[in-house]
């Protein structure tokens, strides 16, 4: 058994040979070299995602799980198809796929009810894990997950590729240099309540038939949410804006834009310490967020394409001497003395792929990815805190040291939920 | 609430009208309900499955203890279990525990591997000698979720138990006993038991503790004695 003293006086940094040194062709990828990815419940943004990392050499996807056959044989047909191929193998059971000592690292892209609970069950089985947002259930399962991936020593990368977007990393720049001065307030555009209102329902479909096992397999479907009867429509998508499978309309967007703001300002280790809500769940609404240090965080329903129409999830640094503003058209806005330090940026299109090349990089170095479980947790955090505010109709107040509210019991029994066994975190 | 700041959003994209819940099927009025309310709802052998399901939740929210007793009667429903849980776990009142507790020896199966993860939830101690032979019982499942709950409880009684399982068992049960114990020697640091901890990571260092728990304790000791607050 090694002890203590003997750990610590005796740690070295590893001895890296590179391959070109022991005669492999530089710019070539050796197999032994690749890191090799499986899936959990690649729908369609998933396959988004999985087709900028097919397109990573030092990368390689070689397995799939799914709880629907349809989506198994898809993605199958995908990735054999692009590696030439038919070694993709498929798994209806995730644990037979982490359980693989060949795969380093998952994807996951599943319903949000799963995105914890399967994280950290990747991280028990020694992987690591690109998983898509939003991260977390309730601020409960948000520290879960930092947790484990502290104690375990994995890297995580949520699916908050804009940290990966040149616009946006212009704005965090244009803050850090002092050109905006000292910041004031960070906005983050949570969103059109019409497609995703702040307060999800609590209601259930009627109840349809259960399709064949085969097919789908309702249980696994549902996971850790409560049961409910089933109905086809959650299965094609329709599980958003409902409470059990969707953490509402802030969550939603605010998991990247709020992401955002807390990148762009270096807040990534807090949350805000009062939640003041405005607006009905019809219509624009926003919550009124400060932090500690009087930095205010205003998350709002700016439509679609934002306040000065920059594009989806787009968010805005206002400092003492300058704003700017953008979103996922690039293009940045910004106030008149900060046009002359505007270049060129490159489509913020390419965020994702830029996040996804980050991601092999980062499980090939060991070095922490940019939208880490820690990171994630913190601005996590502060949405599902922002949407128990909106739920309580109520200016709630935080204390950051004890992760808990100071002025209301019913919103600190809201910050966990309770898994349908077997699943916990 | 004050009145939202009139913003227009841009038009949206159109959507297919999604499917509506029908009317015995929609919350309703049970969001509003206080505490007795809620309870004559999950009382009521008329109420529908979807309505006790809302009033557990609900009740739950409002921390009403006095809907233990109806919330840990529905324990070993089938479908409501996972509803009973979500309102007994953030009761603060102890009747909750209780509940849970007095659940253990009447159930089986996954409605008893919900109730066992609500206990190491709330980290009632009491639990213990029954959450220690279901950990080296036959059962897989629940011998995982008691050794869970026992990492999730922590505390030295729990970290004792866990550390002669570790050398007493083997397989799935020791990986499961591996993994609880990282757990529990992250939350005696928190509770100030810092010796305690540090042995238990010592205990996971040992050459046949499955590699991810081995590298983990290894990261746990070198953060705790590399850390900043630490006594010197």
């Amino acid at each position: 058994m090694i002890t203590r003293r003997k750990l610590l006086t005796t740690a070295a940094a590893p001895l890296i040979v590179p391959s070109t040194v022991l005669g492999q062709r530089a710019g070539a990828v050796a197999p032994s070299d690749r890191i090799t990815f499986g899936g959990i419940g690649i729908g369609a943004r998933g396959a988004h995602v999985l087709s900028k990392l097919l397109n990573v050499k030092e990368a390689r996807f070689i397995a799939i799980c799914d709880v629907r056959n349809e989506r198994r044989e898809t993605i199958k047909s995908t990735v054999d198809k692009q590696y030439g191929n038919r070694d993709c193998q498929m798994y209806d059971d995730q644990y037979a796929l982490l359980a693989r000592q060949d795969i380093d690292a998952v994807l996951i892209a599943t319903g949000d009810r799963w995105h914890t609970p399967l994280s950290i069950i990747a991280a028990q089985h020694g992987k690591d894990v690109y998983c898509e947002k939003p991260c977390s259930m309730s601020i409960e399962e948000s520290w879960a997950l930092a947790d484990a991936f502290r104690r375990y020593g994995r890297l995580y990368q949520a699916g908050c590729q804009r940290r990966n977007g040149a616009n946006f990393m212009l704005c965090k720049e244009l803050l850090r240099s002092g050109a905006l001065g000292k910041l004031k307030t960070l906005y983050a555009n949570v969103g059109p309540s019409v497609n995703w209102p702040p307060l999800p329902s609590r209601d259930w479909l009627a109840a349809e038939p259960l399709p064949p096992r085969q097919v789908l397999d309702w249980d696994r479907w549902l996971g850790p949410a409560p049961w409910r009867p089933y109905h086809s429509s959650y299965v094609s998508g329709g599980w958003r804006n409902f409470h059990d499978f969707h953490g509402g309309g802030i969550l939603e967007w605010g998991s990247h834009t709020v992401d955002l703001c807390h990148w762009a300002a270096d807040l990534d280790d807090t949350q805000p310490v009062e939640y003041e809500p405005v607006g009905s769940n019809v219509g624009p609404y926003q919550v009124n967020c400060r932090y500690a240090d009087g930095v205010r965080l205003v998350m709002r329903d700016n439509g679609w394409e934002g306040a000065l129409n920059t594009g989806s999830c787009s968010f805005r640094i206002e400092g003492d001497r300058g704003w700017v503003e953008t979103g996922d058209q690039t293009r940045i806005e910004c106030s008149d003395n900060i046009r002359p330090l505007l270049r060129p940026t490159e489509s913020a299109r390419l965020a994702l792929e830029n996040h996804v090349k980050e991601m092999v990089q980062c499980v090939a170095t060991r070095r922490t990815p940019s939208a880490n479980a820690a990171a994630a947790a913190n601005s996590h955090v502060t949405c599902h805190a922002a949407f128990i505010a909106y739920q309580r109709g109520k200016t709630l107040a935080w204390d950051t040291a004890k992760a808990q509210f100071t002025n209301d019991d019913i919103a600190n029994r809201m910050r966990s939920r309770a898994l349908r066994e077997p699943w916990r975190i | 609430m004050l009145q939202a700041p009139t913003a227009v959003p841009a038009p949206q994209p159109a959507k297919p009208k999604p499917p509506q819940p029908p009317t015995q099927f929609q919350e309703g009025d049970i969001a509003r309900m206080d505490a007795a309310a809620l309870v004559g709802i999950l009382r009521d052998p008329s109420a529908s499955e979807f309505q006790k399901a809302k009033a557990c939740v609900r009740a739950g929210e409002l921390g009403a203890r006095e809907a233990v007793p109806a919330l840990g009667a529905l324990l070993g429903d089938e479908h409501l279990g996972t509803y009973a849980r979500y309102g007994l776990e953030p009761i603060t009142d102890p009747s909750a525990s209780d509940a849970l507790l007095a659940a253990l020896p009447r159930l089986n199966g996954d409605r008893l591997i919900g109730v066992i993860h609500s206990i190491g939830k709330r980290r009632d101690t009491r639990a213990i000698p029954q959450l220690v032979k279901l950990m080296l019982g036959t059962d897989a499942d629940l011998s995982a979720a008691a050794t869970a709950a026992l990492g999730s409880i922590a505390g030295p009684v729990s970290a004792r138990e866990l550390t002669a399982a570790l050398a007493g068992t083997k397989g799935p049960t020791r990986m499961a006993v591996a993994h609880a114990s990282l757990v529990c020697a992250e939350r005696l640091l928190t509770d100030g038991k810092r010796d305690e901890a540090l042995a238990l990571y010592t205990t996971l260092t040992a050459p046949d503790v499955p590699k991810p728990v081995r590298l983990a304790a290894m990261n746990g000791i070198i953060r705790e004695e590399t850390s900043v607050g630490r006594s010197r």
